[in-house]
């Protein structure tokens, strides 16, 4: 089971100051939010749309959307939350556009000691399979992947940002889970990396 | 369903640590017993694991700079419209307090006779002006905004 706290603790999030100066459309408050979410928001975008250009898009329209939309936000919302609905929101017009790309469901290893350097080798081209597969995945089982393990967020908060029933959150997180664990055995048989 | 069955679809969800309490406790009482579940938990919660450290892709880093540009632009053509906005009102009430003072004067001319045709004669233009005065102001600030 993955360590929660661990991982997640120091995620950087938006101070309720900023938010109150973003809403007087102060233009340092924005430059200071802008940069705190850069990293964790392009992340996101860039593993839903894949494309670096789309990604680089969105991100400049979802800030938009927010400097226009700051009036309707409720501030006993999370920020997070409410920040990445309109990301997925621009996103999914986005894919909804594009042609090939599909909205539908379908389809802590510890080390006891320092790795040599075979083990870093392996681990490292580990990690390319885990992200080479993780991008074939369908658009919201990539989403959902990615706001629980990247992003940290609890059922509610993914079910806020996608606008999807807990329901079928849960399902998607363990249908992405159980094919992406089918997919890295079947290539870590081919490439022997087991 | 067996009891096999139903821990075998929470697996993925306990190492996802989406599980509440008393489904956990049951996932972790079964793979004491089952080698197969705790072989398939051990994968996921690897996986897991693997996930929460996949590298995150790099940002352009003039990203943030062309995203404020692009915001503050925005923000400065919707300022511009709400300016345009309360300049036309701004106008178009001078305008119908500036056709109301020709009133006096008309009725002192004409005893008060023809009082539609005034109110045509005066208003009309009067807030044509006053919106062609808001466009012109518009328009200067969207020059002087883009010569800046």
């Amino acid at each position: 089971m993955i360590d929660q706290a661990a991982h997640f603790e120091d995620v950087p999030v938006a101070e309720p100051d900023e938010i109150a100066r973003l809403r007087r459309r102060d233009s340092a408050a924005l430059a200071s939010v802008v940069a705190r979410y850069q990293h964790r928001l392009y992340r996101y975008l860039r593993r839903l749309v894949r494309e670096p250009a789309a990604a680089d898009d969105l991100f400049q329209q979802t800030w938009l959307n927010v400097a226009r939309q700051i009036g309707r936000y409720d501030s006993r919302r999370g920020f997070d939350t409410w920040l990445f609905a309109i990301a997925h929101n621009a996103a999914m017009d986005l894919l909804r556009r594009k042609t090939g790309e599909s909205l539908e469901e379908s389809g802590r290893a510890l080390a006891a000691a320092e790795p040599d350097a075979l083990s870093a080798a392996m681990a490292s081209e580990r990690t390319a399979i885990l992200a080479s597969e993780m991008a074939g995945l369908s658009a919201p089982y990539r989403e959902v992947l990615t706001l629980r393990f990247e992003e940290g967020m609890k059922l509610e908060e993914i079910a806020e940002v996608t606008r999807a029933p807990l329901s079928t959150v849960k399902s998607r997180v363990g249908r992405a889970l159980e094919t992406l664990r089918e997919q890295m055995t079947a290539r870590y048989r081919k490439e022997d990396l087991l | 369903m067996t009891t096999h069955e139903t821990i075998r679809q929470l697996l993925a969800l306990s190492a996802a640590g989406l599980l509440d309490a008393a489904d956990e406790r049951r996932v972790r009482q079964h793979v004491h017993e089952c080698s197969e579940c705790a072989t398939a938990l051990d994968e996921l919660a690897a996986l897991s694991a693997d996930l929460c450290r996949l590298p995150a892709p790099s940002a352009p880093p003039d990203l943030l700079a062309r995203t404020e540009a692009r915001v503050a632009a925005d923000l400065a053509a919707q300022a511009g419209l709400r300016h345009s906005a309360l300049l036309a009102v701004a106008a178009g009430l001078f305008a119908w307090m500036a056709a109301l003072t020709t009133w006096g004067l008309y009725r002192f001319l004409t005893g008060g006779a023809g009082w539609l045709a005034w109110l045509v004669l005066t208003t009309v233009p009067a807030y044509m002006a006053a919106g062609a005065v808001a466009v012109m102001f518009a328009s200067r600030r969207r020059l002087e905004r883009s010569v800046l």
